[in-house]
């Protein structure tokens, strides 16, 4: 019952003229960035993270939460159709959408991928809804050793799901401790590592950081490719799912939801890897498994839904506990601190209107989104003819004025520029930029609690292991962190592998 | 000699931290000083800069040449932000955004100096009225 209330006063929130427009804003660029190859959910945020310095909190962060789900119903669209996925969470849905469409069963494949990511996304809000104000409460007994251990397993699972070496992720996470570093220290107030530089002063602004690593980056790396384009050859036809569609469709869309969920809200899976596992198990539940990859619409109802429901479960951990678990909900959490809200359990009973209002626009944004991606889905389609040679201009210069747009100082530009250059070389080298980007928000909280912790105990580390939460979620790390020298093979490897692909 | 390279940046980086973080001071256990995170964590980052290091030495892959196009647009990009304050936003921008679309593709000056002053105009009118920004104005005072 407490719950209806708090979910009516959610929508008196968002019923708000201005908040409508900000969630409307942030799906119908989610789906933008979602059909666009090279500019993901993560360097979509990044670029509008600047407006939260102008718009008010709440709508600033309905406007960045559509975008991340928006992204997950505008990346199926360019699969299916011209078999470029417009996101990695949408890499699936070539291999069963695409042979749909060549089949000329684009409509249904692009019905079901829609209409599933409905179903999974409203699902997924529920879920929300009803968990994150029960993990918040929980973690309220929550102290500095549990959020140390916290942290710490975060970090873990996010390096362990990273492509490539799991060295190379821990190395990025190391880098990501030691610039959070940078400006005051929080305990004793002196300053480190600014070498007397005044921008310095108040640490690496997650804004720059991102655009830098996420959005310049992005540009520097294609620059000079060209992105390969093939023609639509099929015609769309009837968008609506046949019954048999549907009765196709329905466990996997069931599975997919609950999968996707689950899985979202650990740390590192995000929305991606969740992906291949929803297809991996229809494989395995399917009576024709050898027609996967043929254009079996199982293929793309599982895989799409539980890309959605994975997006509602990232921002469990986010709203709750302040811990987040991907790219995007990394940013967003930045975005909350610039706002000036202290993210964590206390969050959803200090500012109710942000969550509730948050759930709120969920529920509409999800229909928004079904309105926007089906019989709007051949603008969609013409989106992709804009040169990227044109995109790319703009989106460096987007970058270029956002990061000055935060403080009126050239010397953000400056360094957003040398963070291009450094997610560049993150890319080139093949790092990753995820278990950075998650250690340099997640870093202050990360020495606050290491130093009060160690401070409650005397100087003894044994507290870390002697209080059963924290004990539970070091565990879980180390097991993560040491099983690949015995196994020699990473669990879900072959997801990742695939992933890389 | 990638894995060799790279090793080789984070190992001298982490050792500097190292380095930075004694003279910071570590405190104790019981009072964990203001390098004491960082010191952990460079110390870390050495030892997976040496296991890398050590995997390079074995395999020695070539490397691929840094792609002229990246370092000019680099280069381009750190001069914007270096001369924003003297030319001002609007003369830099134009000059910033005209030598990317002609980087991007060959197109004729005029297509590529009108299509560099309606980009600049619209980020003007987007950031400096609506959200209004102030960008610097330069010696020409625009």
């Amino acid at each position: 019952m407490e719950t209806l209330q708090s979910l009516a006063y959610g929508f008196s929130i968002f019923l708000q003229p201005t908040n409508l427009l900000y969630c409307f804003f942030g799906v119908l660029l989610g789906t933008l960035v979602g059909v666009l190859p090279g500019l993901g959910a993560g360097a979509a945020i990044s670029l509008l993270l600047p407006t939260v310095f102008h718009a008010p909190p709440v709508g600033s962060m309905i406007m960045l939460a559509g975008i991340c789900y928006g992204a997950m119903y505008g990346g199926s669209t360019t699969s299916i159709l011209v078999n470029i996925p417009g996101e990695v969470a949408s890499v699936v849905s070539t291999f069963d959408g695409y042979q749909m469409a060549r089949q000329g069963r684009a409509g249904p494949a692009l019905g079901i991928a829609a209409f599933g990511s409905f179903i999974a996304g409203s699902f997924g809000v529920i879920g929300l809804m009803l968990f994150a104000p029960t993990l918040a409460n929980f973690a309220l007994r929550f102290g500095p050793p549990e959020y140390f251990s916290l942290a710490v397993m975060s970090l873990t699972l996010v390096t362990y799901v990273s492509k490539g070496s799991i060295i190379r992720s821990l190395m990025m996470a190391c880098t990501g401790l030691i610039l959070s570093a940078v400006g005051m220290d929080p305990i004793t107030s002196k300053t480190r590592f600014t070498f007397g530089l005044s921008a310095l002063m108040d640490g690496f602004e997650i804004v720059y950081v991102a655009m830098g690593l996420f959005g310049l980056s992005e540009v520097l790396i294609n620059l000079g490719q060209s992105l390969k384009k093939d023609t639509l050859k099929t015609k769309i036809g009837n968008l609506l799912p046949t019954r048999q569609d549907w009765k196709d469709s329905a466990l996997p869309i069931a599975r997919g939801t609950v999968l996707g969920f689950f899985l979202g809200i650990l740390p590192g899976f995000g929305t991606a890897i969740t992906t291949f596992v929803s297809y991996a198990v229809e494989k395995r539940f399917s009576k024709h498994p050898e027609k996967f990859g043929t254009g079996v619409i199982e293929g793309v109802a599982g895989p799409e839904a539980s890309n959605n429901s994975a997006s509602s479960g990232t921002f469990i951990p986010l709203l709750s506990l302040g811990i987040p678990v991907n790219v995007s909900t990394s940013i967003l959490l930045g975005a909350l601190m610039i706002l000036g809200l202290q993210p964590g359990p206390l969050l959803i009973s200090s500012k109710p209107d942000l969550f509730w209002g948050l759930v709120a626009s969920m529920y509409i944004g999800n229909v928004m989104l079904v309105i926007l991606n089906l019989p709007l889905i051949g603008v969609w389609v013409q989106v992709l003819r804009v040169p990227y040679s044109i995109l790319s201009v703009l989106i460096i210069l987007f970058c270029e004025v956002g990061a000055y747009s935060v403080g009126n100082s050239v010397d953000d530009v400056l360094l957003m520029n040398i963070f291009g250059l450094f997610g560049y070389l993150v890319k080139r080298y093949k790092f990753e930029g995820a278990p950075f980007i998650l250690a340099l928000v997640l870093g202050p909280m990360f020495e606050n609690s290491l130093r009060r912790a160690l401070m409650m105990s005397d100087g003894s580390p044994a507290i870390f292991f002697s209080r059963p939460l924290s004990a539970v979620f070091l565990v879980i790390a180390l097991f993560f962190l040491i099983s690949p020298l015995f196994t020699r093979e990473r669990i879900g490897k072959k997801a990742i592998e695939m992933q890389e692909e | 000699m990638r894995e060799l390279k790279v090793g080789s940046v984070f190992l001298l980086f982490s050792l500097f931290i190292i380095y930075e973080s004694l003279r910071l001071g570590l405190g104790t256990l019981k009072k964990p000083g203001s390098g004491f995170l960082t010191f952990c964590a460079a110390l870390l980052l050495s030892v997976f800069s040496i296991a890398l290091i050590s995997r390079g030495w074995r395999l020695r892959e070539s490397v691929k040449p840094f792609p002229r196009k990246v370092i000019l647009a680099l280069g381009i990009l750190i001069l914007y932000s270096l001369f924003m304050d003297i030319l001002g936003f609007i003369l830099s921008t134009f000059l910033m955004v005209g030598i990317f679309f002609r980087l991007a593709q060959k197109r004729p000056w005029w297509t590529v100096a009108g299509m560099s002053a309606l980009v600049t105009f619209l980020a003007y009118l987007v950031f400096g009225i609506l959200l209004r920004v102030y960008f610097p104005r330069g010696f020409l005072g625009m």
